[in-house]
């Protein structure tokens, strides 16, 4: 006990003569391995070397190496049943020209006394008996065809949001009905109504 | 045994130095990057100049949660497409619709136009690529369902209504 104190407070005078010092624990044992790993074999080394950096300077990095990064791949990589004939573009492709037109008519409709247009329901049937039957029937497709699509289809993706018909595969056979079901619909309430 | 011959294994290693840099460039080098790239690179949207929000290690940020810009926002979609069902079938069915009736598929298609083109803008101008083109399609959007929404007036007012309009239009 007595030996063992005498050796510390030796110890401390050793230490502490240079100059006095609170972490006196922490540092005898930073001692002992700086003696040591002058002449053992044991010293680690580090061959990656780190860097301070200020916030700004590790944002440059940060934006020119995302500039590097690779740009999302162009649409003609996918499967062409998805991206060309998928049911969920066209609803958007079909609903928008729709609701393009009825915008534009609308508006049209509202400026036409002030432009002095006829836009009534009577100079539109008159207009659309004067032409040509194959002109007609070719305008009513263009509007009978996007309009049973886009009616079928909504059916079909509120259905999804429901949960029924969401299997991979039903997605894709139904796509293909979907298809077929509103050309001939379109033909038939363009030419046989 | 296993600690004495860790630390033995340990000391090798310590003692090793850094690996000599031509072997890492060449074992890297016969992972060619070409293999990666399966189609020709197109620049279809080259990156804008990149802007860091924040610090390099912040998280991307979430935006904060609102039913009614989320949930109830989809669940009104999904209802306005719904109604519009039987308030299509019935011209077919009935032939005709009352002015009422008219009167609502007007309005419940101005509905289901308005959210749909404000999704068309969601998804097509994103707010952190041009936020000054968002804020103008979003109030071009508003004032022409406006507009629109007038002119339906006018239209079921003063005309036939839309589904006799469109009737006797595909009977001429």
């Amino acid at each position: 006990m007595i030996a063992q104190r005498a050796g510390t407070t030796a110890l401390r005078r050793v230490v502490t003569a240079g100059k006095p010092n609170a972490f006196f624990n922490t540092n005898i044992a930073k001692l002992g391995l700086a003696s040591s790993s002058l002449s053992s074999t044991t010293q680690q080394t580090r061959p990656v070397a780190t860097q301070h950096l200020t916030p700004s300077e590790a944002q440059s990095i940060l934006a020119k190496q995302r500039l590097q990064r690779p740009v999302s791949p162009h649409l003609d990589i996918y499967d062409k049943q998805q991206t060309w004939f998928g049911g969920s573009a066209w609803q958007r492709i079909t609903g928008a020209s729709f609701s393009g037109a009825l915008y534009v008519f609308a508006t049209a409709y509202l400026v036409a006394p002030l432009a002095g247009w006829h836009l009534e329901s009577a100079s539109l049937a008159a207009a659309m008996a004067g032409l040509p039957v194959a002109a007609k029937g070719g305008l009513k497709f263009l509007l009978a065809w996007p309009f049973v699509f886009h009616a079928t289809n909504g059916v079909r993706h509120l259905l999804f949001d429901i949960g029924v018909g969401f299997k991979r595969r039903t997605i894709v056979q139904t796509g293909w009905y979907l298809w077929g079901a509103s050309i001939v619909g379109g033909l038939y309430l363009a030419f046989f109504l | 045994m296993a600690s004495i011959a860790r630390s033995a294994l340990l000391r090798q290693v310590a003692t090793a130095g850094p690996v000599p840099r031509q072997v890492i460039a060449s074992s890297s080098r016969a992972l060619p990057v070409a293999t990666f790239h399966t189609s020709a690179r197109r620049n279809l949207l080259p990156p804008l100049p990149q802007k860091v929000e924040g610090t390099v290690n912040d998280p991307a940020p979430v935006p904060e949660p609102s039913p009614s810009h989320g949930s109830y926002h989809w669940t009104f979609d999904r209802l306005v497409a719904a109604s519009l069902i039987p308030l299509t079938v019935t011209p077919f069915a009935a032939g005709s619709l009352n002015p009422t009736l008219d009167a609502l598929l007007c309005a419940t298609i101005l509905i289901h136009s308005h959210t749909g083109f404000q999704s068309i803008i969601i998804d097509y101008v994103p707010t952190w690529r041009m936020p000054r083109v968002r804020k103008l399609f979003n109030w071009g959007l508003k004032a022409a369902t406006a507009v629109v929404g007038l002119a339906l007036y006018e239209f079921e007012t003063t005309d036939v209504g839309l589904v006799e309009t469109v009737k006797r239009v595909w009977t001429a």
